[in-house]
């Protein structure tokens, strides 16, 4: 996991702060988050202690404490979500990189909130499901084999490095982390044969 | 909703059942009838706030250990983790053991995979048994000894040189993760085992590695936030008590 988003919340209703972080937490964003009902001194102040990447505020809230730029510090690196229930006050629109309708059934806010986490890069959308590269399979094999990496490097013509790169992409992919893991699971897609370990089995032990 | 003292043992249960065999590791057994947690703690002598940090912190993954815990006396946590080691070792793995054989009777199974499962869990129950080993041979006494001297009246010295060459540190590095090969096995099960006819005797193995595989993190959990941290405590007490005899 990356390493924590802050989250500002500010809104009045604690049933709403409450909500949104469930939601959040069903995203599964790893966050951490500052909540208040109310705005105290100034909404730029607030912004400038927390340093959040993501902002939630009421509308109404945000319509009388705006004095700022969006385009400088400390508003222009963060995302501001306003929160309404019905009618979005005259002039905020322009502070907020989106307004949320709170009122929204469940399925359209988590639509929405995953579409902005994911359009901040807050959660890389890798494709947990490709399967292994040629290459990969060929170290696979000599990994199932018991080679060690450097004998592996020797072998394919590639660095040490490059050898330890495609082994996390591998344990990534197939999720099996250890040598034995991938032994077994070499031998179910028959990249090996069980015969072949047998001279080798005095190598494989660590 | 954390588990407190006036409660029904039955309703903790109810609440969640994966509780049963931490319950019973306290030596209270099924048949509660209408007592309350408080009450069956006090029929078998289980310090009460004990027993809620334990079950909570099982309970609930997030649930931080209180500040008190490091009260609790470091053999009635070995205690604890025995009884947990001997339920793995007695029970759970030749549990799974037994189920990966009886994949034996059904015909549509490759037996070359069988025997593949078989062995490679047999690695694992073997890894985790020497993991399991050390713990009880040489880091459980250690810290054993350590509260023994600190409650003595600490003037054997060699005793006194013999504690001050171990830490508790070492063995926190020597904590190796015994988990990853039961991951790998969730996984090759999971996904790359060819489809059999019948799943239903794989779904209960994958179901008792899971139980399992939740069992062992909060046992490493109650190790690394508990243990270790009253193990701390004692080792700073004992070189306190070296320079006053110095």
């Amino acid at each position: 996991m990356s390493e924590l988003v802050n989250i500002l919340i500010i809104e009045p209703s604690y049933l709403v702060r409450e909500g949104l972080k469930t939601l959040l937490t069903q995203t599964g964003l790893a966050f951490r988050v500052e909540e208040t009902a109310v705005i105290n001194g100034s909404f730029q102040k607030l912004v400038e202690k927390h340093q959040p990447r993501l902002v939630f505020i009421n509308t109404l809230l945000l319509h009388s404490h705006w004095h700022g730029n969006r385009n400088k510090a400390p508003f222009q690196k963060l995302q501001i979500i306003g929160l309404t229930w019905s009618d979005v006050p005259e002039g905020v629109l322009s502070h907020c990189d989106f307004v949320l309708d709170i009122t929204s059934s469940k399925a359209i806010l988590m639509h929405h909130f995953v579409h902005f986490i994911t359009k901040l890069g807050l959660i890389n959308d890798e494709k947990g499901s490709e399967s292994i590269s040629e290459r990969e399979s060929d170290v696979l094999r000599l990994v199932a084999l018991g080679y060690t990496n450097n004998e592996i490097s020797e072998r394919l013509f590639i660095s040490v490095h490059t050898v330890m790169t495609h082994r996390k992409n591998i344990t990534r992919k197939l999720g099996i982390k250890t040598v034995a893991g991938l032994t077994v699971y070499s031998i179910l897609n028959k990249l090996v044969e069980s015969g072949e370990l047998k001279g080798r089995a005095s190598a494989s032990i660590e | 909703m954390l588990i407190h003292q006036d409660m029904k043992m039955a309703d903790v249960v109810h609440l969640n059942h994966h509780l049963l065999h931490v319950i019973n590791r306290f030596g209270i057994q099924l048949g509660y009838g209408e007592k309350t947690v408080s009450q069956l703690c006090a029929t078998h002598k289980v310090p009460l706030p004990f027993f809620l940090e334990i079950v909570n912190t099982f309970h609930d993954p997030s649930y931080f250990p209180l500040e008190s815990l490091l009260q609790f006396k470091a053999s009635r946590l070995i205690e604890y983790l025995q009884q947990t080691h001997s339920y793995y070792l007695e029970f759970r793995i030749p549990e799974i053991e037994n189920y990966i054989q009886r994949l034996n009777n059904d015909s549509s199974f490759d037996e070359a995979i069988k025997v593949l499962l078989l062995d490679f869990f047999g690695q694992y129950s073997h890894e985790l048994t020497v993991h399991i080993n050390k713990e009880e041979q040489r880091v459980y006494p250690y810290v054993l000894a350590l509260e023994q001297f600190l409650e003595s009246e600490r003037s054997d010295q060699e005793q006194l040189e013999l504690l001050k060459a171990y830490s508790i540190h070492e063995y926190e590095e020597d904590h190796e993760n015994v988990e990853d090969k039961l991951f790998d096995l969730k996984n090759i099960i999971i996904k790359y085992i060819p489809s059999p006819k019948d799943s239903r005797l794989l779904n209960l193995i994958l179901h008792e590695i899971f139980e399992l595989e939740k069992d062992l993190n909060n046992h490493q959990h109650i190790e690394d936030l508990i243990l270790v941290p009253i193990v701390e405590k004692m080792e700073i007490e004992l070189r306190k008590s070296t320079k006053r005899t110095k």
